[in-house]
């Protein structure tokens, strides 16, 4: 309904009177600005754990979201017993009447605290070997455009943003020696890959008349629950314009937040539940059997 | 049937679980022989986390050995004293074991110890089941065997502490059903077994108890550890997931029945056989995975 209502108004009004009508919280009609994005050493992001750590801009505090007028369709997405994962609409418009520029969404999971560990031969067999610790890495990540990434972000500013699950985490404490980090990075990001945790569609941006884009992004029903975010990204020439971001909760509702807050707030009795459900599912079948 | 387990953090097929807990029930149902060391195993294959998989197995023990223990005691073949003194021993052994559990989990090497473990265990329970219902189906020599080894002194009456069992006609030392409570304890806080295929044996033959008490008495043990188990795995790591458990239970209950019941017009020692074959299949298995190099050298773990 949002959508329909959004797609209307678009196709009506002009684009930037539709960007305060649709946030009116924010600053009205500003030119777009360039973000601050640190002009170092070019990083690629194969060295990039050997780079000093620079602040990375976050997209609210960045830049006005009168910029990049975006919303999503659902920002409470209800885990039920029958959750199946959610299709997420991210839908905006490009404040560039010329429609020059390129938009990028990346959908991100809560972030979490990893280790990454590489296999080693002991004995015989292959067991874990000492961890690579990594923070702030995210649980899920979709990246979203209308062409590959690398046509439309210099690394510095995929690097900074942390449009690859590579480039997200960050390194914490020591390493084992010997062990380069910027392998067991490309390897998070592999292994997230394969689980279907970190998607790259460059092809998924759909862009309609007036400037106006949408997309769909799977959450996947593996994905962690937690507080995600829709992030959307105006880049031109390789570089950052401007960027939105919108929250969208991933909660338990129903039955499945009844046990979920069962478990975690009484965790005794939890248990004791759990052996009387037992101890019922016996008895009933002990007398079942014997009437027999 | 699709089903978001709340613990787990995942969808499964429910009729699919179901199936399978039904399925395994049967099995036991229908040899005697436990379905935790095939169940757990089975749910790590579908993708549920080890620790889920692990934590909640043990709710699905607790109620077949509850629906045991209920037949045994109506028909007076429990013995409560000796009983009492394995499920001492189960009790600290699963609070060991759930420690140990946790730890493992935090040091990121649980599904290796996990893989050893069944390896172990797998080749040894394949192997002896495949050896027994071998001789059965040869001409029954086994059944000769344990009643004539059974007046021999053994370890047990060796060992201070002794105490006498009317119920069983012993008068041992309390040490060995002791410590074989607490290692059975220590492998079923951690493999989500129930531990049956090590205490039949160690009471036939380590404390030579007669084997018509054996079946209840060793349910004694195994449900209350379990139990222990559950309610130690639901404070501490908190992923027992009461979705799985009831399916577990459901499905595990209803196929131990009739198991049970079509057990005496099936040839169960073919079916012994067959099932050893698959667990031994299992076995190797799972020690390949660990042996032969990986495709992917690198795993992410601990999310703590």
């Amino acid at each position: 309904m949002r959508l329909a209502a959004f797609l209307c108004a678009a196709l009506a009004a002009p684009t930037l009177a539709l960007a305060q009508q649709t946030t009116p919280e924010s600053a009205p009609v500003e030119p777009p600005t360039i973000l601050e994005v640190p002009q170092a050493d070019a990083p690629v992001i194969r060295s990039a754990p050997r780079a000093p750590r620079r602040p990375r801009p976050r997209a609210e505090e960045a830049s006005p979201a009168a910029n990049l007028p975006a919303a999503v369709t659902e920002e409470d997405i209800a885990v039920t017993s029958d959750y199946r994962g959610f299709n997420v609409t991210v839908f905006g418009v490009n404040p560039d009447r010329l429609g020059r520029g390129d938009i990028v969404v990346a959908l991100r999971g809560p972030k979490q605290t990893v280790s990454v560990r590489r296999k080693m031969r002991f004995l015989g067999l292959w067991v874990n070997g000492p961890p690579v610790r990594f923070t702030e890495a995210p649980s899920f990540l979709a990246v979203v455009s209308a062409r590959p990434l690398r046509d439309v972000a210099n690394n510095q500013a995929i690097w900074a943003l942390g449009l690859d699950a590579a480039a997200a985490p960050r390194l914490d404490g020591p390493t084992p020696p010997g062990a380069d980090p910027s392998d067991y990075r490309r390897a998070f990001s592999r292994l997230r890959r394969q689980s279907g945790l970190f998607v790259e569609n460059p092809r998924g941006l759909q862009k309609l008349e007036s400037g106006l884009f949408v997309t769909h992004v799977r959450i996947p029903a593996y994905a962690p629950i937690g507080q995600y975010a829709a992030d959307v990204y105006l880049f031109r020439g390789g570089r950052l314009i401007s960027s939105r971001s919108n929250r969208v909760l991933v909660s338990r509702q129903g039955v499945e937040r009844t046990i979920h807050d069962f478990a975690v707030r009484l965790p005794l009795v939890y248990g004791l539940a759990t052996v009387l459900l037992a101890i019922a599912a016996g008895w009933s079948a002990s007398v079942l059997l014997r009437r027999r | 049937m699709s089903i978001y387990l709340p613990i787990a953090e995942m969808p499964v097929n429910g009729l699919l679980i179901l199936l399978l807990s039904g399925l395994v029930g049967f099995v036991s149902g229908l040899t005697g022989v436990g379905g935790g060391f095939i169940i757990t195993p089975l749910l790590l294959f579908l993708g549920i986390p080890p620790a889920a998989a692990v934590a909640t197995q043990a709710s699905q023990i607790a109620a077949t050995s509850a629906s045991g223990l209920m037949a045994q005691t109506r028909r007076a073949s429990v013995d409560w004293r000796m009983g009492l003194l394995l499920t001492i021993g189960g009790v600290i052994g699963s609070t060991l074991g759930v420690s140990l559990f946790s730890s493992l989990l935090a040091a990121g090497q649980i599904d290796i110890f996990i893989n050893l473990l069944f390896v172990v265990f797998l080749g040894g329970i394949g192997s002896l089941m495949l050896y027994e219902s071998f001789t059965a189906i040869r001409g029954g020599a086994a059944q000769a065997r344990s009643p004539l080894t059974r007046a021999s002194r053994t370890i047990a009456h060796r060992l201070p502490f002794l105490m006498r069992f009317p119920r069983s006609g012993l008068y041992i030392s309390v040490i060995p059903p002791l410590a074989l409570g607490v290692g059975v304890g220590v492998l079923a806080a951690i493999m989500g077994i129930g531990g049956a295929f090590i205490l039949a044996p160690a009471m036939i033959y380590l404390l030579r108890m007669p084997t018509n008490v054996v079946v209840g008495t060793m349910q004694l043990q195994v449900f209350v550890t379990a139990a222990v188990v559950t309610i130690l795995q639901a404070s501490i790591t908190q992923k027992v997931d009461i979705l799985l458990a009831a399916l577990l239970i459901t499905g595990g209950v209803v196929g131990a029945q009739f198991g049970a019941r079509f057990g005496a017009r099936l040839p169960a020692e073919q079916l012994r056989a067959v099932l050893a074959v698959i667990v031994l299949i299992t076995g190797m298995k799972l020690l390949w995975d660990m042996v032969a190099p990986p495709d992917e050298l690198y795993l992410i773990t601990g999310v703590l």
